[in-house]
């Protein structure tokens, strides 16, 4: 229990290991990643033979018995620290607490990894790896304050300013402007454009992302629309 | 008073029926042609009875819907015909059916080649989570050859009283006045393999389409299109030790590599497996996908043959316009396969037993001419009682298959046994159970939790990337 309430007074202490750390976990990777796509190096680890050279199967009409053709041998992903399908947390240790940033990081490879050279499951070695057993508070000291701290700053930045602005054009003050219905609904909008325009991509990926919640109702509704109207053409989604 | 006004509108017909016969559906219909353009007044006519004969259907298509729908006619006292083009024809297909289908469309027992009480969702990373731990003795998903059921609902309908002829339809001559009947031309294959068959007519008073994705009923009364994916399938046999494991588990696979907006899969069938992924954007890389799929599997089907390559269209919505008139759709031909999961056979077995059923009872068991307001009928019940599952898979489709995170956020969330059960009572009874509140709460609150983890690394990986 004593581990989860890890004080905060370690985080400059952590980030610097880390980055050292980063450094080796990286190196250890890059000699698991050398051997690239493109090298048939017949690893130990792999099991698998490959009887003919990897082609894209012909469209094959009538029934016919074939072989069934494989991808390239690439080398499966191995960590030091990836033991039976998990992390091994106690690899993990540092000063005789779990290093949660690492075995994020550690995952963050190893999915990486899995994202350009797909591997086969396998039921001898199968993943076992939740990610629900890294403790929230380490996701969030990770993830989440340091995207506060900015969006907060932002919201900061233009409240300041826009209740400036309102001031002098107005002359109405900080207090009485928070009693205005018109400076309250201001002050939403502003909150909202923060929280969720934090991209200039973000403006049109919210607007294609309403689009698509009611187009799936909308294809199903068009049945009881009687007009002669081409609906067809409308109501595909965009390719 | 509504007899009178009914009375004074037949007068001016040239050619009124026998009796007229109050419609107790009036109101309804009336309210429909007031939405509708002022010009048609569908809902005064009185239907007609037929004299000295019964409501003649066709069902064109021998699948599940037309072979649920032609059966249900012929039970209702409709002269029925089924039109089917291949009766032996070897679907490409998952094969899968709910546990409700056995029951609702009694199905014997020995269609079943297997039953699936165990699934494993395998995530990008390979995290597998396995499924069907909540699963009750007597609850399976059933895996079928979709040959062995077509037939097995066609005979049926058949022995109901159904005429079922092999031949392929052409192409239908909509009526010109509203009680002309519908003309089919079709090619009459008579038995002799390799004729061209014969073309021949027929006349009939309506139509159920139940001719699949490329329906050409459909295109006869210009029912419009609709986005679908390509589903690509291979059939490889593996040895025996192999197949074990496969003995009552079915698998599937999400990941970029796959699939970018869709699963592979690995579906024991009778003595083999069928291991296939679809798409529905990246249509052209479909091979791709597919051995990328064999990849992934590829420690379990080592050594498998492969004995059938196929691929069939897969409907992603229903069509703007389902029936026309007197011409309906149903099943694969309307569109009605769900999302995230594909799931399309019982719903088309329903959706035809449901048209017929509407058809049957508009018709006063065939003694009536029917008319498009008992077709929708048929469309507002499938709607109402269907719409909500529709809609949840497709939401779960957009939330969780559209990048490595979320499906990796999936695969997480679908170890839960709460999610498990929910999933199974909905997929396997076709019911969106409501669930108690606290553990839907939990279950929010875990949904997010994985989706932000998930999404959380997405990031650190690209931080690596840089």
């Amino acid at each position: 229990m004593a581990l989860l309430f890890s004080p905060p007074i370690f985080i400059p202490k952590i980030s610097l290991s880390l980055l050292s750390k980063n450094r080796f976990s990286l190196l250890s990777a890059t000699r698991a990643n050398s051997s690239d796509t493109g090298i048939t190096s017949p690893a130990t680890a792999t099991n698998v033979d490959v009887n003919e050279p990897p082609a894209s199967t012909p469209v094959v009409k009538k029934e016919e018995v074939e072989e069934m053709k494989t991808t390239e041998n690439f080398t499966k992903f191995e960590d030091a620290r990836w033991v039976n399908g998990t992390w091994d947390l106690k690899q993990f240790g540092k000063d005789g607490k779990t290093d949660w940033d690492d075995v994020i990081v550690s995952e963050a490879k190893r999915r990486k990894w899995l994202e350009v050279n797909p591997e086969t499951t396998s039921n001898d070695e199968p993943v076992v790896f939740d990610t629900s057993i890294i403790p929230w508070w380490a996701w969030m000291k990770r993830y989440h304050l340091p995207e506060a701290e900015l969006l907060n700053g932002r919201a900061a930045m233009i409240g300041f300013f826009m209740a400036y602005f309102v001031d002098s054009l107005t002359g109405v003050g900080l207090v009485d402007q928070m009693g205005n219905f018109f400076c309250k609904t201001l002050l939403f909008v502003a909150v909202a454009g923060v929280l969720f325009i934090r991209k200039n991509e973000d403006v049109d990926k919210l607007k294609k992302l309403f689009d698509e919640t009611t187009l799936y109702d909308k294809q199903w509704q068009a049945a009881w629309k009687d007009g002669e109207e081409d609906s067809s053409s409308s109501l595909g989604s965009k390719k | 008073m509504a007899t009178f006004a009914l009375k004074s509108f037949t007068g001016l017909r040239q050619s009124s029926p026998d009796q007229i016969n109050f419609v107790s559906h009036v109101p309804s219909s009336l309210s429909r042609s007031q939405r509708r353009t002022s010009l048609k007044v569908t809902a005064s006519r009185a239907s007609p009875k037929l004299a000295n004969r019964s409501l003649r259907v066709a069902v064109i298509g021998g699948g599940p819907a037309g072979g649920a729908a032609a059966e249900t006619l012929a039970q209702g006292g409709i002269e029925t015909i089924l039109i089917e083009r291949k009766m032996d024809n070897c679907k490409p297909c998952g094969g899968a059916i709910p546990l409700c289908m056995v029951g609702e469309f009694n199905l014997p027992l020995d269609i079943i080649d297997r039953r699936v009480t165990k699934m494993k969702m395998i995530s990008p990373s390979n995290i597998a989570v396995d499924i069907g731990r909540t699963l009750k003795e007597h609850e399976y998903i059933g895996m079928v050859r979709r040959e062995v059921l077509d037939q097995y609902l066609r005979e049926r309908a058949e022995k109901s009283g159904a005429t079922v002829i092999n031949g392929l339809f052409l192409k239908m001559d909509l009526p010109e006045e509203w009680d002309s009947p519908y003309v089919l031309h079709y090619t009459e294959y008579d038995g002799k393999t390799g004729a061209t068959g014969q073309k021949k007519t027929m006349e009939v008073d309506a139509v159920i389409g139940a001719d699949g994705a490329n329906s050409r009923v459909a295109k006869s009364i210009g029912a419009g299109d609709y986005d679908y994916a390509i589903a690509f399938q291979e059939r490889i046999r593996i040895p025996d030790d192999k197949m074990t494991y496969y003995e009552d588990l079915a698998e599937m696979y999400v990941g970029d590599d796959v699939s970018p907006d869709f699963y592979g899969w690995v579906f024991p069938k009778c003595d083999h497996v069928a291991v296939g992924t679809g798409t529905v954007t990246h249509k052209g890389d479909i091979k791709k996908f597919q051995l990328a799929t064999r990849n992934r599997a590829k420690d379990k089907i080592l050594g498998g043959k492969i004995i059938r390559v196929e691929a069939h269209p897969i409907p992603e919505h229903p069509r703007p316009r389902r029936l026309s008139k007197r011409v309906a759709l149903v099943g694969d031909a309307a569109g009605y396969v769900t999302k995230c999961s594909g799931e399309g056979i019982y719903f088309a077995a329903k959706s035809g037993r449901m048209c017929a059923e509407a058809i049957v009872e508009g018709s006063q068991n065939g003694k009536k001419m029917i008319d498009e307001s008992d077709l929708r009928k048929y469309l507002e019940k499938w709607d109402k009682t269907y719409l909500p599952t529709y809609r949840v898979l497709d939401v779960l489709q957009k939330v969780f298959y559209r990048s490595n995170p979320a499906r990796e956020a999936f695969v997480e969330m679908c170890g839960d046994e709460y999610v498990q059960k929910m999933t199974f009572d909905s997929y396997l009874y076709k019911r969106v159970a409501p669930g108690s509140p606290l553990e839907d709460l939990k279950l929010a609150v875990n949904t997010i939790g994985s989706v932000f983890r998930a999404n959380a690394l997405r990031r650190e990986i690209e931080k690596l990337n840089v």
